[in-house]
């Protein structure tokens, strides 16, 4: 069976324009980046407003017991959490596509509309094109949003204590530009995948989001201490997604596949 | 060769088996029906040969394309008019056609035409940018109708077309129906609805589980014999008295009127007479054929049996 790219296209289409009508999942979509670019930038107007507290230099001693006496420890504690917090912003772009896919897979069995989908020509690689291209271009597009939102925020609120631009920098650059889409097909993966074995996209949405656990719990080592984040460290997750998106891949065509899905849900 | 044929077609889910020696054709032109009881694999037997399942067993062949090898060709040439609408909710009438119009890879300037015809037939014309939420039951109905017919499918199946939909917009559905087959597609109606499998189809199939009868209409009402027989006041007091006779026929009965289901014509004269001998006032007794409903019960308890 060839792939018709016009198929998988039409299914981008209808999802997307289903999407922009669910005022409801844009809401939550909407409010997830909002945290996730208010926190850190308050976090840093904290430390640039009281370069001087004394509090800071045993906050900065705590990861780096050598920190040289005329190290300015609010900047110190800036670079380390904005390093750290792109741990946790990378879970965005895992979890919007969480919320998207589950309604566009186990929502077409919820709303009855699976058969008449599989009774036309579209074939099961044409259809995970289709609803993973209309998951992964919102997610990637708010990530990078966001991201350029929260640049902008950030070098707003440490600008009077660095006197120069903190962001974007080479580590976030990256990660927003290759990590982000990795992550982001990781997410709609998994949600794919559940979708296809679960009844009610709202089951399919928690047991999905469950994924973010591991990586929420990864920048809690960092912030404990217990881990040292950087490129490296960065570079080496996305090398893990990346496996895992090809693994998840192969397993949504086969599941996604017409007889398998009719006889369990049709 | 165009229309369905199926030879020995068999679908099994792990140890259950749904239907199996299902053997029939349905010729370019007609109207088949497809009759059984809720669970008798009438929609599994649809979904094989709209290519949604593969057969365990069998063959058959739709509009010249394998059901087993042609899915996608196959899946080109059918509409396939599901139970439920399942019509995007969010999104318009015009949205949702689209989305199949593309599905379908048609030239949109051929098929937007096509689909307005259909919209303005069924009453919908109009409505185009309302979205589907916002309708009712029968005018989902409808544009499921439409939507099924939008690639101009050569075979098309219809499952329960008229549900939901008020008497007008149902006979608005029957003539299009048979206008359809009189362009020469094969269609195939699964309803329980059996005036409406009456009025449209020559041929019906009853199965469950397998093929309990495959006859033209005319000829399965003519397998069993009926009479019509009026008599002086209310025909339910002479019930006993008939379920007495050796051949314990089927009654009907209403007011004055009783309807008995014979064997064959010779137990005619032993009806008249037992029911002159019970004390019966007879006006008139007019032999005719047994309803349909009363052929299709009969044969789903021989087929339980």
């Amino acid at each position: 069976m060839a792939f018709r790219p016009q198929r998988a296209l039409a299914v981008f289409w209808k999802d997307f324009l289903d999407l922009r009508k669910n005022v409801g999942l844009l809401l939550s979509m909407a409010a997830l980046p909002l945290v996730f670019i208010l926190v850190p930038i308050g976090v840093v107007w904290t430390y640039a407003a009281r370069p001087d507290d004394p509090n800071l230099r045993v906050m900065a001693q705590y990861y780096d017991r050598e920190l040289p006496l005329g190290a300015n420890a609010a900047v110190f504690l800036i670079d380390r959490t904005l390093t750290d917090w792109f741990g946790m912003f990378l879970v965005m772009p895992v979890f919007v596509p969480i919320l998207i896919s589950s309604q566009s897979v186990a929502g077409e069995k919820e709303r009855r509309t699976l058969e008449p989908l599989l009774a036309s020509p579209v074939t099961a690689a044409e259809l995970v094109a289709g609803k993973s291209l209309a998951s992964l271009v919102p997610a990637v597009a708010i990530s990078w949003l966001a991201f350029a939102l929260f640049c902008v925020g950030v070098d707003i609120v440490a600008w009077p204590l660095v006197k120069g631009p903190l962001m974007p920098n080479t580590l976030w650059t990256f990660g927003i530009l290759v990590l982000a889409p990795l992550f982001a097909f990781f997410g709609n993966g998994v949600a794919v995948l559940i979708s296809a074995r679960v009844s009610e996209a709202r089951t399919a949405q928690q047991l999905s989001a469950l994924v973010v656990l591991p990586l929420v719990g990864l920048v809690g080592g960092q912030v404990a201490g217990w881990l040292t984040a950087g490129m490296g460290y960065y570079a080496l997750q996305g090398a893990v997604v990346l496996l895992l998106d090809m693994v998840l891949l192969v397993a949504s065509i086969r599941l996604l596949d017409r007889e398998r899905l009719i006889s369990r849900w049709g | 060769m165009s229309g369905i044929q199926v030879q020995g077609l068999a679908k099994r889910f792990g140890a259950r088996t749904a239907v199996e020696g299902l053997t029939f054709d349905v010729r370019p032109g007609e109207v088949f029906g497809l009759l059984g009881p809720n669970g008798a694999g009438k929609t599994t037997t649809v979904r094989m040969l709209t290519g949604l399942l593969q057969p365990s067993e069998g063959e058959a062949t739709v509009w010249g394309c394998s059901a087993r090898t042609q899915g996608e060709q196959l899946r080109r040439a059918v509409g396939l008019l599901t139970e439920q609408p399942g019509l995007y909710d969010r999104l318009s009438a015009r949205e949702n056609l689209r989305f199949f119009m593309k599905l379908h890879e048609l030239d949109e300037a051929v098929a937007w035409p096509r689909a307005q015809a259909y919209l303005e037939r069924f009453g919908l014309a109009g409505r185009e940018s309302d979205a589907c939420g916002s309708f009712s039951k029968g005018m989902r109905q409808k544009l499921a109708i439409v939507r099924t017919l939008v690639h101009d499918p050569k075979v098309i199946f219809l499952d329960e077309p008229t549900s939901g939909l008020d008497p007008e917009s149902a006979r608005t559905v029957r003539d299009a129906v048979e206008e359809l087959a009189a362009e020469g597609r094969t269609i195939v109606l699964c309803s329980h609805n059996l005036a409406e499998v009456e009025r449209l189809c020559s041929r019906v199939a009853i199965i469950q589980g397998r093929l309990l009868a495959l006859a033209p209409l005319g000829e399965l009402r003519r397998a069993g014999h009926a009479l019509d027989i009026r008599v002086d006041g209310d025909a339910g007091r002479f019930l006993p008295t008939l379920a007495a006779l050796p051949f314990a026929p089927n009654v009907m009965h209403e007011g004055g009127r009783l309807k008995v289901m014979l064997g064959d014509d010779t137990q005619a004269p032993e009806v008249l007479a037992c029911l002159v001998g019970a004390g019966a006032r007879v006006h008139s007794a007019v032999p005719s054929h047994r309803p349909l409903e009363e052929v299709y019960l009969e044969l789903i308890r021989q087929g339980r049996a």
